[in-house]
């Protein structure tokens, strides 16, 4: 999944409550690395392109959020050919595609703070052993989806320095500079975190104000 | 960039509406870090509508804005907010005080506009309707309701400044604190925020290299090595200070 692709909308999947769906890829993904018929996950592919289209995105869209995945995958596709055989190679890309496009509905649909409190909710009972907070766990997991497009930045800023300076390939020479960044930058978004009054207060109640001031407004 | 009015952010400049201000209160604080003074036993007193901070780098300006939302503890001495207590009882101070951070990109939580809004809300316990009130409101009174379901990474310097603006804005707070707001941005942008910061009836304590920005301001403070060295008039202290920077 790639959390930030979520696409304003009405269809069935953004009615679905986060937690289904998240359960639902889970147990279909398992599921479909118990099947080897190829023409099955053919089918599964086709249906997963369905889903992923009916979440209002259009093919090209959906093409571009996956280009990563999908470069992936002919590389994975190309090295099960070449050392293995063609039929293992088909189900490879059939079977990872499905699930790309089965993650790509579910990212579609499924808002960052929708999939925090559903993390929060599965982090409550290693809360309650002791063993993390759950709302800083979930929060973690989403200052990664937030942070990974910045980072990527950064790292390209940093390259086109150094190859301005006569510096390419190195990849220490990225690491170090982009490491420091992201430690300095990493104690600036703690304070913001802190001053912003994380942790949450805990939750009275859904539908009765908690308190009389009206967010928002002077 | 979104249009945006400096009515759309609010009534009139610097009008220190008597609901949204607050009296802070610096007692002798001193903040030391790795042997030096960050702050050096500063006393002094916000109440105004539009206060400006200016000093060198490292002079201890953002160290004193931090110390009001209790994110830096002071060494010796204490930061009152309106009497409470800015360290032990920074979560109330916090939900009456915003930091607008120098780079948004560190203040920002979530991937999209109006999730970030929500985020503060939700720290502050309001409810789900409250919150979903909140960003809209939020991101009405600056004139970006357009940006609600854009992802922070596709936006410019300018409008992620404004998105962590209306973050700070959508928990109603009294006071807000501007750490050079306007450093990121380019001229354009410079602009829009110095409307929208003249717009906020909410007090304003800003740090700024900008003195434009701060020139009619009824106060300004000049800090030096951690200690307040100047204190009065925007035109006394700024030609002071831009005198003392030759």
């Amino acid at each position: 999944m790639i959390a930030g692709l979520a696409r304003p909308g009405t269809s069935p999947l953004h009615r679905t409550a986060a937690g289904t769906k998240l359960a639902a890829l889970a147990i279909a993904a398992t599921t479909l690395f118990f099947v080897d018929d190829s023409r099955l996950l053919a089918v599964a592919g086709a249906v997963a392109l369905a889903l992923a289209r009916s979440t209002g995105a259009s093919f090209a869209e959906i093409g571009r959020d996956l280009k990563g995945p999908a470069l992936v995958l002919a590389v994975l596709g190309l090295a099960d050919w070449w050392l293995v055989d063609g039929a293992t190679a088909l189900v490879v890309v059939l079977r990872l595609g499905a699930i790309a496009l089965l993650a790509h509905a579910v990212t579609a649909t499924t808002t960052t703070a929708e999939l925090s409190e559903v993390l929060e909710r599965l982090f409550a009972p290693a809360e309650r052993l002791g063993l993390l907070d759950a709302a800083r766990a979930a929060l973690t997991v989403t200052l990664a989806m937030r942070f990974v497009p910045l980072i990527a930045e950064e790292a390209r800023e940093i390259r086109e320095a150094q190859a301005a300076r006569g510096l390419q390939g190195s990849v220490l020479a990225l690491a170090v500079p982009l490491l420091v960044k992201v430690l300095v930058r990493a104690q600036d978004l703690a304070d913001a975190i802190d001053a912003r009054g994380f942790p949450p207060d805990r939750p009275t109640s859904d539908t009765e104000p908690k308190t009389n001031l009206r967010p928002g407004s002077p | 960039m979104s249009d945006m009015s400096p009515e759309s952010a609010g009534s009139a400049p610097g009008s220190g509406d008597a609901g949204l201000s607050q009296t802070i209160v610096f007692s002798d604080v001193s903040v030391v870090r790795d042997g030096r003074a960050a702050l050096d036993r500063v006393s002094i007193g916000f109440e105004e509508p539009r206060i400006g901070i200016v000093g060198l780098n490292g002079s201890g300006k953002s160290t004193l804005l931090k110390c009001i939302v209790g994110l830096v503890a002071p060494t010796t001495g204490t930061v009152g907010v309106d009497g409470r207590d800015a360290v032990r009882e920074a979560r109330a101070v916090r939900r009456t005080t915003g930091l607008l951070f120098q780079n948004p990109d560190n203040q920002i939580v979530m991937p999209i506009v109006a999730e970030d809004l929500a985020f503060g809300l939700k720290n502050h316990g309001f409810s789900k309707a409250e919150i979903a009130d909140g960003v809209a409101a939020g991101l009405d009174r600056l004139g970006i309701a357009g940006l609600a379901g854009r992802r922070i990474h596709e936006l410019s310097g300018g409008e992620k400044q404004l998105v962590a603006l209306a973050g700070v804005l959508a928990i109603s707070p009294k006071t807000v604190l501007f750490d050079e707001p306007t450093a990121h941005l380019d001229l354009k942008n410079r602009n829009r925020l110095r409307d929208v910061l003249h717009a906020l009836p909410e007090q304003a304590i800003v740090v700024s290299h900008d003195l434009d920005l701060l020139a009619d301001f009824p106060r300004v403070v000049m800090i030096e090595a951690g200690r307040v060295v100047r204190d009065g008039s925007a035109a006394e202290v700024l030609a002071n200070y831009r005198e003392a920077s030759r």
